[in-house]
Formats: C-alpha cells, sequence, structure tokens
C-alpha cells in the first residue's frame, strides 16, 4: 500500500493532518501505519484510542519493546446542529445519491459550511491527539501512523466521518428517517449481513437427463426447432466496460492505486483483440 | 459425402473443475457393416482425419501434432440392426431409403479431433479452445466452396450459438470472479475466474436450449460401464431408456463459462500490463492457472468485497422493472442556452409508458404508492441509485439532483451539443432511455446536402406516346443546387451557416445542427460546378439515386413519378384488355405488363420474378400482344428471341399457341433447324424464335448476327455462372430490349443477381470483381445492413416479384390454380413411342375379343411409361437420368424452385417404381427432404411420415405418393403445390388426389400442375379429359377399360406420334 487514501475525502482528511505535521515525522508514521506497528485501534464515536508498538531504543534507555497508548479525538458537532445538518443533506438528492453509492460528494462541505461548520478536519483545532510515548512533539510519530490507518478506512466507509464528528450510525439513521429522500438513504444504510455463498463447481455443473420419450430420428438430429436462416448480428456497443463503470473506479476489492476501470477497458480491448480466437 | 459433426463434452470429473472440449468428427457412408466392436462404421479414422483436416478444411499444424489431439469419444446414436444410422444430412447423399425406426440409442465410438490451438502465454505455451474462428471458417467452407462437405446439423446449431456468444466478449458483457469452496473443517478454497454478467446471454441461453438436437449432449468421453450400469463391456446393448444425455442449458453454460474463462486467460498481455494488474483481484483471474485456488485469509476478505460489489451490479441492471430515461428539450431560439433534459422512468416491458419525474414528486402520496407498486418496491431507492450511476456516466447530471425532488437538468447550447454527441450514446449502451429531439433522429435530421435537381429529358417527357421509345438514350438532365432538408438555400444564407458560431442553430423555424467543414466544401463545389447543367442516362441516374448519401436527387414530375411507381409497383394502372389475347389476365398480371412495357419505353431492362405459378409466361405474351396492339401493324416488329430451358421449349410453344394463336412461333432446336441466310431471312416472317440454352451456345454466331426486338430469358439462373460458355454467348447477343424470368429468390443469391444483372443492364452493378469485394464480402460474410440496403435500392426498380403470399395476390388468385406443363419427347423417348406404336398397328388387325382387350391396355401401359422416362418402359436398370425426359428434368426444376421458394409439394404418379425413382432422385440430386407413400407403407410408418411433413419445423419437404395409396384420406395441407407426374383418365381421381392438400386448413393458395407430354396419347387423354368435364357426365368408368371399346382406327389415332411436335 503506498497510498493510504484513493478517494477525495480521505486524501481531504490527510491533509488536514500534514499541514500542521512535520515532514519527518510523517513520514515515520507512514511507515508505522504501513509496517504492521498499530496492534489495534477502536473508533468510538468521536473518539480513537489505539496501541503501538514502539521501537527499543538503548539511547533513551528503552530496552524492551514498549507499546504507546495513543486517543485522537476529533472535535464533535454539537447534537443540536446534527439536526440541521441532516436536513440540509436530505434536500439533495445529489449528496443522498451519492452516499447511497458510497461516496462523498464533492460539495458536502458547502452544506456544512452553509451552517458554520466543517465535516473533514482542517486545522490543529479539530483535534485533540495523546500520546504515552516519550516524544515531546504532537502529533508524533504514533500519532500520524494511526492516522494514516483511520484514513484509509474511510475510503470503504465514507459515514465514519459523520461518525468521527460525533453522529453514530443509528443516530444518522434515525434524523435521515424524518424526511422523504433521507428515509431512502436510512433504509439502504440498514447492515445486510454478509453470507458466504459458497459454489459447489467452478463451472455450472453439466447435468445429466434420462429422456422418457424416444425422439423420431429426424429430432434427435436437427432438434425440435428449426434454426433461424439468418444470423442477426447485432452493432457491439461504443463505449467500453459499461458494466464495471456503473459501480464507480476502485471497487474495495481493488487495492492499487492506478484506476480500476481503466484497467479494465484495457483488459477488455486485449481480450477482443485479433489474435484471440473469438 | 462427408459431414462434419461436433460437440462440446464435458469431462467427466465430480470435482470442484469441471473441464471440456470441444470435438470434431467426421460422419461417412457406411459401407460394411458394423463388426460387434461397437466402432462406429461410417466415420474417418484417425488417420483419415488428419489428412481431412489438413486437406479440406486447411488447418495448418504438423501431422504429429494433429495425431495427438485426435482420440476415441463415445456418442448415444440411434441404432437399427446393429447399426447406427446415418444423420439427415448424409442420408440426402445415400441410395437406401431413409431409415425412420430405430430399435434403441446405442454407444458408438467415434475418433475425434479436440478443438485446440497451442498460444503463448507469457513464456510458455498452453493449449487454448480453436472454436470460434473454426466453425466460421468450416460454416464458410461447407457452404460457398465443396459441395461434397456438408456441415451437420449439431455443428451448424453450434456456429449459431458462438456467433451469439461472441456478444458477451465483444460487449465487455463480463466480470473478474472469485468462487468460493468449502472444504472439510471449516476450511475453503477460492477460485478465480470470469462471470457473464449480461441479460442477453441469459436469453439467449432459453432460446437456443430450443433450437439444440439431442445429438449435441449425447456425447461422452467414457466408454466402458458408466451410462446406468450397461455398456461396452457387458453383452446387453442399453436400451434407450437407459442412456442418458446431458442436460442442454447446463452443458450450454458449462460451454460457455468454460470458454470464456479460456479465452481471458489465454490473451496475450505485456509487461507494463502485467504490472498493471500485479498483486490484484484481476491478475489472480487473468493467470487463474497460476494463483488457483487461494487460501488466504486475506482472499477471503476479497471474496467478501467481491461479492458486495457484484450484488451490486446485479441488483441495478436484473432488479429494477424500469429503466431511467433522459429526454432532451429543445430551447426557444430566444434564449439559445436554455436546454432541459427532463428526467424520466420508463417501462422495462413497455417502453412507451413513460413518467415524468417532476410528475411523480407531486403527486399525493395515494398516487405515489400506485406507481410503486407498478414500478416494484423501493422504487424511490431504485430512482436515486439509478440516477447516481447515469451521474457517474455524465457527471453533469450531479447539478440537476442538487434538490429534493430531482427533475431535470438544464444545459447550455454548447453542453446540449456535447450532450447529443456523446453523453446520450454513452448514457444509452449503459441501460438508459434517451429521447433526442426529433430534428435530431435520423428521420427527422435535416442535413447539408447538395441536391441534383434532375429533369426528364427526351422525346417526350411526361407522357410517353406508342411509338417513340426513349431507348438507350434517354437522358436526365440536372442542375446542382445547395440545400438543407428538402429545402433550397441560397449561397448567402448557406454562408452565413458556414460562418455561425455554434454547432446548433436554428434555420427557418428548426434547430439543426451544422458540418461546417462538409458544408464549406459544399459550398466550393457549387461555387465552381453551380452553372453546368450536365447529363446522365437513365441507368446512371437510378445508379445515383440508390447510393448517394450527400446528393439528393430532387426529381420533376415525370421522374418522381417513375421513381414511386418503381418502388412500389402496386401503383402502376393494369393494362386494359387486350382484344387478341385468348385468355383472361388477372389484375396483377396487367399489372406486370404494364411495368413491363414501362420499363421498355424508359430503355430499362427488367427482371420479372414472379413466384412460381403465377403466370410469368403469360405475361410475356401479353407484352408481346400488346406491343403489336400499339404498333397498329404499321411497321413490322423484328421477332423476339426466347431462350428456355429444353424443357420448357415445348411449353411455352403451346401456350403461345393457346393464348396468342396469330402469334408466329418458330421453334429453333433440333438437328434440322436452319442456318445461316435461310434463317435470317425465315426469322423475319415469325414473331417469336424459341431456343433452348443449350443451342443458343452452339449456335452463338448465328443468333448474334442478328438484331432482336428483345430477347427473353425463361429460368435465367440459368447464366449465374459467368464463366460458363452459355452465358457468354448470351451476352453477344443483340437487342432493343432484354428481359429475364426467374423464380428463385435471386436476391439471396448474390452471384446471380450480378450475372442476371449484366445480362439486363451491363455495368450496373460493377464489374464482378469489384461487384464481390462492394456487396457480396461485406454482405455474405460480414452480414453487412449497410451494403445489403444499398443493393437492395439498386435492384428493386429493376425487378418485379410477387410473391403468392401477398394479400393482393392471394385475392386475385383462385384458391386453386390449376396449369399444364407441357413437355416433349427425347430422341430416345421418341424412337421407342415409335417402335410401340409401330408394333401394336401390325398385331391389332389380327387379333380379337380378350387379347385385343389386353394388347390395347398392356400398349396403353407401355406409352406412359415412355413418356415418364426410358428407364421405366425398359425395366433395364439404366439410370433414371433427367437428360432421358424432358418431363423429368422439368420436375427436378420446378421442385427446386418451389423448394428455394421455402414451399413444400406432393408428386402423384400411378406407377410405384417411378415413385421410387422420383423419391431417389430428388433426395440424392436435389438433398431435398422426401417421404414417400405406397400401398405398402404400414399405417404406423404413414401416420409418423404424415405428422413429420405437416410439422411447422420440419423444412420444406417433397412428398411423393402413388396415386392408388395416397389419393385418400390424408392431409397434407403444409404443400401448396401439387404435381401430377402421369395422367390418369378420370379427373376425378385426380381432384381427389390434388384435394391431400386443397382442404380444411390449407391456408395457401394451392398450385396444381399436370404433366402432359406433347404430340403423345398424354396430350389425347388430355384433351379427352377436358371434353368430358364440359360433357359433365361420366361417358367412361374411372379405368381404362372403356378404351378398350375403341375401334382400331380411334385407337391408331389415340396413340400415334405427332412428329411436328417433336422437338429433336
Amino acid at each position: 500500500m503506498s497510498k493510504f487514501s484513493r478517494t477525495w475525502w480521505g486524501t481531504r482528511f490527510i491533509d488536514a493532518l500534514e499541514s500542521f505535521t512535520d515532514s519527518g515525522r510523517l513520514q515515520r508514521g507512514r511507515s508505522y501505519a504501513s509496517g504492521g506497528k498499530v496492534k489495534s485501534f477502536e473508533i468510538d464515536s468521536n473518539k480513537i484510542t489505539a496501541k503501538v508498538r514502539g521501537s527499543v531504543n538503548p539511547y533513551f534507555g528503552v530496552y524492551k519493546e514498549p507499546t504507546y497508548n495513543i486517543t485522537i479525538e476529533i472535535t464533535p458537532i454539537a447534537k443540536a446542529r446534527w439536526n440541521d445538518v441532516v436536513k440540509e443533506i436530505s434536500s439533495k438528492a445529489s449528496i443522498i445519491s451519492r452516499l447511497m453509492l458510497n461516496e462523498v460528494p464533492e460539495n458536502i462541505e458547502d452544506t456544512f459550511s452553509h451552517l458554520g461548520l466543517h465535516l473533514l478536519p482542517c486545522s490543529n483545532k479539530d483535534f485533540k491527539t495523546r500520546c504515552s510515548c516519550p516524544d515531546s512533539a504532537n502529533p508524533c510519530k504514533h500519532i500520524a501512523g494511526v492516522y494514516y490507518l483511520v484514513a484509509s478506512q474511510l475510503d470503504e466507509n465514507p459515514f465514519l466521518l459523520f461518525e468521527l464528528r460525533g453522529l453514530s450510525k443509528t443516530e444518522l439513521q434515525q434524523k435521515l428517517a424524518k424526511t422523504p429522500l433521507g428515509k431512502v438513504l436510512s433504509e439502504e444504510l440498514n447492515v445486510k449481513d454478509f453470507v458466504v455463498e459458497a459454489s459447489a463447481s467452478l463451472y455450472t455443473k453439466v447435468e445429466k437427463k434420462a429422456i422418457n420419450e424416444k425422439p423420431s430420428v429426424r429430432e434427435f438430429w436437427l432438434g425440435a426447432k428449426r434454426l433461424p436462416q439468418t444470423i442477426d448480428i447485432k452493432a457491439s456497443s461504443s463505449v467500453s466496460a459499461i458494466v464495471i463503470k456503473k459501480q464507480g473506479d476502485f471497487p474495495p476489492f481493488w487495492h492499487k492505486d492506478n484506476s480500476f476501470v481503466e484497467t479494465m477497458e484495457e483488459l477488455y480491448k486485449r481480450v477482443k483483440g485479433k489474435q484471440n480466437l473469438i | 459425402m462427408k459431414v462434419i459433426h461436433g460437440t462440446w463434452i464435458p469431462d467427466a470429473s465430480t470435482e470442484f473443475i469441471q473441464t471440456g472440449s470441444f470435438y470434431l468428427w467426421v460422419e461417412t457412408p457406411i459401407e460394411t457393416k458394423a463388426k460387434t466392436n461397437n466402432i462406429h462404421p461410417g466415420h474417418l479414422s484417425k488417420d483419415e482425419l488428419v489428412n481431412f483436416l489438413i486437406q479440406d478444411v486447411g488447418i495448418k499444424e504438423t501431422l504429429t501434432t494433429l495425431s495427438q489431439r485426435i482420440s476415441p469419444k463415445y456418442f448415444a446414436l440411434p441404432t437399427a440392426e446393429n447399426t447406427p444410422l446415418p444423420s439427415p444430412e448424409m442420408t440426402r447423399y445415400l441410395e437406401e431409403a431413409d431409415i425412420l425406426e430405430y430399435d434403441s440409442f446405442q454407444y458408438w465410438q467415434v475418433d475425434c479431433y479436440k478443438t485446440i490451438v497451442s498460444v503463448k502465454v507469457g513464456a510458455k505455451y498452453s493449449d487454448a479452445i480453436n472454436i470460434g474462428q473454426l466453425l466460421n471458417e468450416i460454416h464458410f467452407l461447407a457452404l460457398y466452396n465443396t459441395s461434397d462437405i456438408q456441415l451437420g446439423s449439431d455443428l451448424l446449431f453450434w456456429y449459431h450459438y458462438t456467433q451469439a456468444f461472441k456478444q458477451v466478449i465483444l460487449k465487455d458483457h463480463y466480470i473478474p470472479a472469485l468462487k468460493y469452496r468449502q472444504r472439510a473443517k471449516s476450511t475453503f478454497e477460492i477460485y478465480a475466474t470470469w462471470e457473464i454478467i449480461s441479460e442477453e446471454y441469459e436469453s439467449n441461453l432459453k432460446r437456443y436450449v430450443e433450437y439444440m438436437p439431442l445429438i449435441c449432449v449425447s456425447g461422452t468421453g467414457f466408454g466402458g460401464t458408466g451410462f446406468g450400469g450397461t455398456g461396452f463391456g457387458g453383452t446387453e446393448v442399453p436400451h434407450y431408456e437407459d442412456v442418458h444425455f446431458f442436460e442442454r442449458e447446463s452443458l450450454l453454460r458449462h460451454f460457455s463459462e468454460y470458454l470464456l474463462h479460456d479465452i481471458v486467460t489465454h490473451t496475450p498481455s505485456t509487461v507494463a500490463f502485467d504490472k498493471q494488474i500485479d498483486d490484484s483481484l484481476v491478475n489472480y483471474c487473468f493467470y487463474a492457472h497460476k494463483y488457483n485456488p487461494l487460501k488466504s485469509d486475506v482472499s477471503l476478505e476479497e471474496f467478501k468485497q467481491w461479492s458486495a460489489w457484484r450484488q451490486k451490479i446485479t441488483r441495478t441492471s436484473h432488479d429494477a422493472s424500469f429503466n431511467i430515461g433522459f429526454q432532451l428539450h429543445s430551447a426557444h431560439p430566444d434564449t439559445i442556452d436554455d436546454w432541459h433534459i427532463q428526467f424520466l422512468v420508463a417501462d422495462k416491458k413497455d417502453p412507451s409508458l413513460k413518467l415524468a419525474l417532476s410528475e411523480y414528486w407531486s403527486m399525493s402520496p395515494k398516487d405515489k404508492t400506485n406507481v410503486s407498486k407498478k414500478f416494484g418496491e423501493n422504487f424511490e431507492t431504485n430512482v436515486l441509485l439509478n440516477l447516481g450511476y447515469a451521474a457517474r456516466m455524465y457527471p453533469k447530471l450531479w447539478q440537476g439532483m442538487e434538490t429534493e425532488y430531482p427533475c431535470e437538468l438544464r444545459v447550455s447550447l454548447e453542453e446540449a451539443f456535447d450532450f447529443l454527441k456523446e453523453s446520450a450514446w454513452v448514457l444509452e449502451d449503459a441501460g438508459f432511455k434517451v429521447i433526442v429531439p426529433a430534428w435530431y433522429t435520423p428521420a427527422g435530421r435535416r442535413r447539408a446536402k447538395i441536391r441534383l435537381k434532375a429533369s426528364s429529358k427526351g422525346k417526350s417527357a411526361s407522357k410517353v406516346d406508342n411509338k417513340g421509345y426513349f431507348s438507350y438514350d434517354s437522358l436526365v438532365q440536372y442542375e446542382y443546387q445547395l440545400a438543407i432538408g428538402d429545402q433550397q438555400v441560397t449561397p448567402q444564407e448557406w454562408e452565413q451557416l458556414v460562418n455561425a458560431k455554434t454547432p446548433l442553430v436554428h434555420f427557418r423555424g428548426q434547430w439543426m445542427e451544422l458540418d461546417r467543414d462538409k458544408m464549406q466544401q459544399f459550398l466550393e463545389f457549387w461555387q465552381s460546378h453551380g452553372d453546368e447543367k450536365p447529363e446522365m442516362t437513365m441507368l446512371e441516374f437510378l445508379q445515383r439515386t440508390a447510393q448517394e448519401d450527400d446528393w439528393e436527387v430532387e426529381h420533376d414530375e415525370f421522374l418522381s413519378s417513375m421513381m414511386s411507381k418503381l418502388h412500389d409497383k402496386s401503383k402502376f394502372e393494369p393494362i386494359s384488355d387486350l382484344a387478341q389475347l385468348q385468355g383472361t389476365l388477372r389484375e396483377y398480371q396487367k399489372r406486370g405488363v404494364s411495368w413491363l412495357s414501362y420499363l421498355e419505353n424508359l430503355g430499362l431492362n427488367g427482371c420479372l420474378a414472379d413466384d412460381m405459378g403465377l403466370g410469368k409466361s403469360l405475361q410475356v405474351i401479353a407484352r408481346l400482344i400488346q406491343e403489336r396492339e400499339n404498333s397498329n401493324g404499321s411497321k413490322s416488329l423484328l421477332p423476339t428471341l426466347l431462350i428456355a430451358p429444353t424443357s420448357v421449349v415445348g411449353n411455352w410453344q403451346r401456350e403461345i399457341a393457346k393464348f396468342a394463336p396469330h402469334l408466329k412461333v418458330m421453334v429453333h432446336h433440333g438437328a434440322s433447324r436452319n442456318q445461316n441466310e435461310v434463317f435470317k431471312t425465315l426469322c423475319l416472317e415469325y414473331d417469336v424464335v424459341i431456343t433452348s440454352f443449350t443451342v443458343a451456345r452452339k449456335d452463338e454466331k448465328l443468333l448474334s448476327g442478328f438484331e432482336w426486338q428483345r430477347v427473353v430469358l425463361d429460368e435465367a439462373q440459368n447464366i449465374k455462372n459467368p464463366k460458363a460458355a452459355q452465358t457468354k454467348a448470351i451476352l453477344k447477343l443483340h437487342a432493343k430490349h432484354r428481359l429475364a424470368l426467374t423464380g428463385t429468390p435471386v436476391e439471396n443469391r448474390l452471384l446471380d443477381l450480378w450475372s442476371i444483372f449484366n445480362f439486363l443492364n451491363p455495368g450496373y452493378l460493377g464489374k464482378e470483381a469489384q461487384f464481390r469485394k462492394s456487396f457480396e464480402i461485406p454482405i455474405q460474410k460480414d452480414n453487412s445492413k449497410v451494403k445489403s440496403t444499398t443493393l437492395k435500392k439498386l435492384v428493386e426498380p429493376l425487378i418485379l416479384r410477387r410473391v403468392k403470399t401477398d394479400t393482393s395476390i392471394i385475392n386475385d388468385l383462385p384458391d386453386k390454380v390449376e396449369q399444364k406443363l407441357y413437355t416433349n419427347l427425347t430422341k430416345e423417348q421418341a424412337s421407342l413411342y415409335e417402335a410401340v406404336v409401330k408394333d401394336v398397328e401390325d398385331k391389332i388387325e389380327n387379333i380379337e375379343g380378350i387379347e385385343r382387350k389386353g394388347l390395347i391396355l398392356a400398349t396403353l401401359m407401355k406409352l406412359k411409361q415412355i413418356c415418364n422416362h426410358p428407364a421405366q418402359f425398359l425395366q433395364d436398370g439404366s439410370e433414371f437420368l433427367p437428360e432421358r425426359s424432358h418431363k423429368l428434368s422439368r420436375l427436378a426444376e420446378m421442385v427446386e424452385e418451389a423448394i428455394a421458394e421455402g414451399e413444400s409439394l406432393l408428386i402423384f404418379s400411378q406407377f410405384t417404381d417411378i415413385c421410387e425413382a422420383l423419391e431417389k432422385r430428388i433426395k440424392q440430386a436435389l438433398h431435398c427432404n422426401t417421404y414417400y407413400l405406397h400401398g405398402g407403407t404400414g399405417r404406423q410408418r404413414r401416420e409418423k411420415m404424415i405428422a413429420e411433413f405437416q410439422d411447422p419445423e420440419t423444412e420444406p419437404s417433397v412428398f411423393i405418393l402413388s396415386l392408388k395409396a395416397g389419393g385418400v384420406g390424408i392431409t397434407l395441407t403444409k404443400a401448396n403445390h401439387v404435381f401430377h407426374y402421369d395422367r390418369w383418365w378420370n379427373p376425378a381421381v385426380e381432384d381427389q388426389a390434388t384435394d391431400r392438400a386443397f382442404r380444411i386448413g390449407q391456408k395457401k393458395n394451392v398450385f396444381v400442375h399436370k404433366f402432359v407430354v406433347i404430340g403423345t396419347l398424354e396430350e389425347k387423354i388430355d384433351s379427352m379429359i377436358e371434353d368430358k368435364k364440359k360433357l359433365s357426365s361420366a361417358v367412361v368408368g374411372s379405368d381404362e377399360s372403356w378404351l378398350t371399346e375403341l375401334d382400331n382406327e380411334a385407337f391408331k389415332q389415340l396413340i400415334a406420334l405427332n412428329k411436328s411436335a417433336l422437338l429433336e
């Protein structure tokens, strides 16, 4: 994982931290995040708590690998203000529709700033961070590491943003349900339990079938229905990769930085290529 | 004869991955019966198959490689007397009669070719299935090149199916996929593969399952036991109830999924692309064989993510019962930047059922509930989701959704233009419904073009007088105009448009799209050619009209009425009755004559291609009469040369004699035909000279040295081969008019069509090579719709083809149309006939009583046999060739024509040996599907044949019946042609036979064709029957015994051969 976020909101979330943290710490923070040093982290409303493995450093008298406790708190939006926010959101089909597609609309901050609020953190005023490490700088590399991991979760779950601002999912749903348009989103957010569907075979299993009635000789060879005299070939579509395009780029299983859609377009083109025996 | 068969055979494995392969095998005639080892006795064995693949199919592989790909497979085939039955494709080339019954299914071992090729994937070679391309090549080979290679219907099915399946690949209707396999102790494996996501594929499956013959699911890779307990090992032959076939749909799915996986995973890659997909799910799927199965927890996580993603894809494409639509509304000309894209929903099943979202939002809750009922649960959810998907394709749409109640998007002129040019197509391809303004649709679009304002110029333009022909010099004069849509535009207006700043302009009350580059070109062209007034011939004019796109041709009154008539021939006024015609023309025939004379007056040559039985020859005769009535005898017309197959020369002669006895006819045929100057001088005294194609070739010099009024080719498909000497000879003839007659649907056989047009109007369809390149190959190999439309436009004005199923024709025809077919005796028949007659004449004087009676009856029998075919009379086992009997050759020609038109027919004869010989001939030489019913046919078999013949799914077929066995009781209404090969004395018996087809349930007109051999007793019998009909009393019984009452002289007269009627 070379980038922690491929969505604009994830990137903005990271930008906020990077704007007031020195680059050396960020650098080390990134390697903490990708190097598996973060032992655990939990998000409870606007509060993130984590345990991070520190490093042995005899110079500082640290001979045994230490574990540091970290908390990051993001300034919550007051409960009362959330009513206004949700009301505003619910009045725009574009926002509801994009949230249903699991995306954060680019102009969402307009809605918040309209009410004098921010959804995404934008300055150090939005954070309260603490780390039990001896480093006096705040945020330290441990905080940065945890922060990057949270950012990468945002890509797949944009609703985490609301949670980090103090509105739990249940509360969000309850508030949404009050308006007709919001209700649609609220219902969509109901978690459907994922059930692993096991397949009995890789390709459809070929069944066997006994025949009850002895077919005539002609029917055996020619079939019961005559084939059409001509083959109707429809023009192929002018836009490639339609099936996957509707689901947007960077589906959850695609962890690469290059575009999934572009990659698939290239693949489809190759499959249709002249060398192939279709 | 070789019939190529093949099918998909899945491996017997019950493992998670069941593989499969496509196998080809070749059926040959069975010469020696099978031995006990169950090896199919009629197929190409390994070495023969390898040779066949290399030499005939042209597979470019080494002998060794191909040999390795050949292995025995087993097919459950219908088996009788321990021999597998041949396929219907093979049966048509076999001498024996069809076997309709079989004992059971039995497994037969067949050497099969596994259709794979070695392809390089990365650094390694691996076997890929080669089926789509291979089938395409074999199909083309069997269809157009070799006559002794046939495609089995199993392979034909697969050809059709793979063509349809291609769409999945061409439209990118598949996604990378993962399959989860549960293993013991709650462990798992995940397999990477590809999955088809396509509604079209699903509906194709349903459709093709119905077409799929059982042979396609009867193959298996394993001999020995395993088929319901019985097999090769045992002595017991498996009964059909024990045989298992594959279930069709699962086999098709297995094939499709396997093939898709195979195609994708054999796709060549590059280092760069490998890097692009490296370490991703796509990589696992693309190189599936390398990674399968995946077992890590990371993979399980990915599987979950993938499943959710896939579920969303299928949910939106399949679940909603409506489509979101976008309708662009044009701006008012005063506010040119105020365009609206309106949002609506359209019912999937009935797209005309539309509801604008603006209307929906303003509905009462009750009405909204009703809408939800119609368009399914979660209506609003689906609307929002789908709008979101649409906005992903066309992001501008988000702007239209910045509201609680999204109902439209407002756009500027430029944006509207972009929408029309691009986004609309993207949205449409993605399954959304897009409605553009009428002025942008192909029908409503006004385009800038150069118009040819054409006017007829000739001796008399708007009225064609009786004498004056336009002839070849009929000219069309034209001038250039600048036009938009159908309106002329001044150069000033044009220039203004060219200089317009926007791509869409509001011009003369309507919006239109401008193509400024093209308009600039047109303007330049007009500036340099605008003053010219060029001319072109009528043919060039038709060519232009058919082919021009940017050039539109505007007609003057005469030309536009001409074009509208030529494209819709029902607009022709029927000609008035002809005084000298001994008979009546039906309305459509009068219109046909009208069309003929109209074309000739324009100097154009046409092809009369009415269906068989609609009376093409009568229309030609009427034209000959009309032409003479019009010329008022003021000047004598040159004779018309009529070229026909030898078997119909006599018929033409008889028909002209019947309908136009005043026309003088010379038959130019036989060894004693006139030559040189004698011919030329003599010709001038006749109205019509009839000859055969053969003589036209032999007498090429003689005939081309004469200027004919008209050359008529009957059965013009005889000149379909441009390289044949016969065709070349006919092209050299000089005539004022040319006319081709044919009953076969020429428009489907492009080279035939070209050849006929090359005779009619040389150059009109280009040179042969040109025609191949620009029409034949694009239409027949690539299915080009554009080309076939252009060709149709070109030939349509010059072809008159009316089919029996046209309602106007049905109304115009009686339900039953009777027609006599006159044919001559061949030389061989004539000498046999004469010998018998002479023998009888000597004998009859000296005998009495029973003996005399016997002699008369025997003689009648012999003479009838001779008229049918010499082989029937001689009983010497000599060949039943059409060259020996014109009757037979005529029948064969007509059978071919009727079958080509998709019609079924009955043939009756009173002789079982003729019935047998006819069936064999028709099956083997014409390869038609045939049935034969005679006195010895068992009831069960009879019922079966009738049911099969009548089945609408059976191809057009020929049913041959002996008059005695097939004359009563049965219904064969699928046939609409009835042939009486020989005649019975009693018309009631013939009618009864005819009524097999002409009875309740018959929806078409029935055509009855009765053969009469000219100058023989058949002709006399025929006239007696006609007389008897007039007398309407049964003077005679239903058999021939009354003829024995004739006195010797009368009898001799009856059987005498009229030599003047001889052709050779």
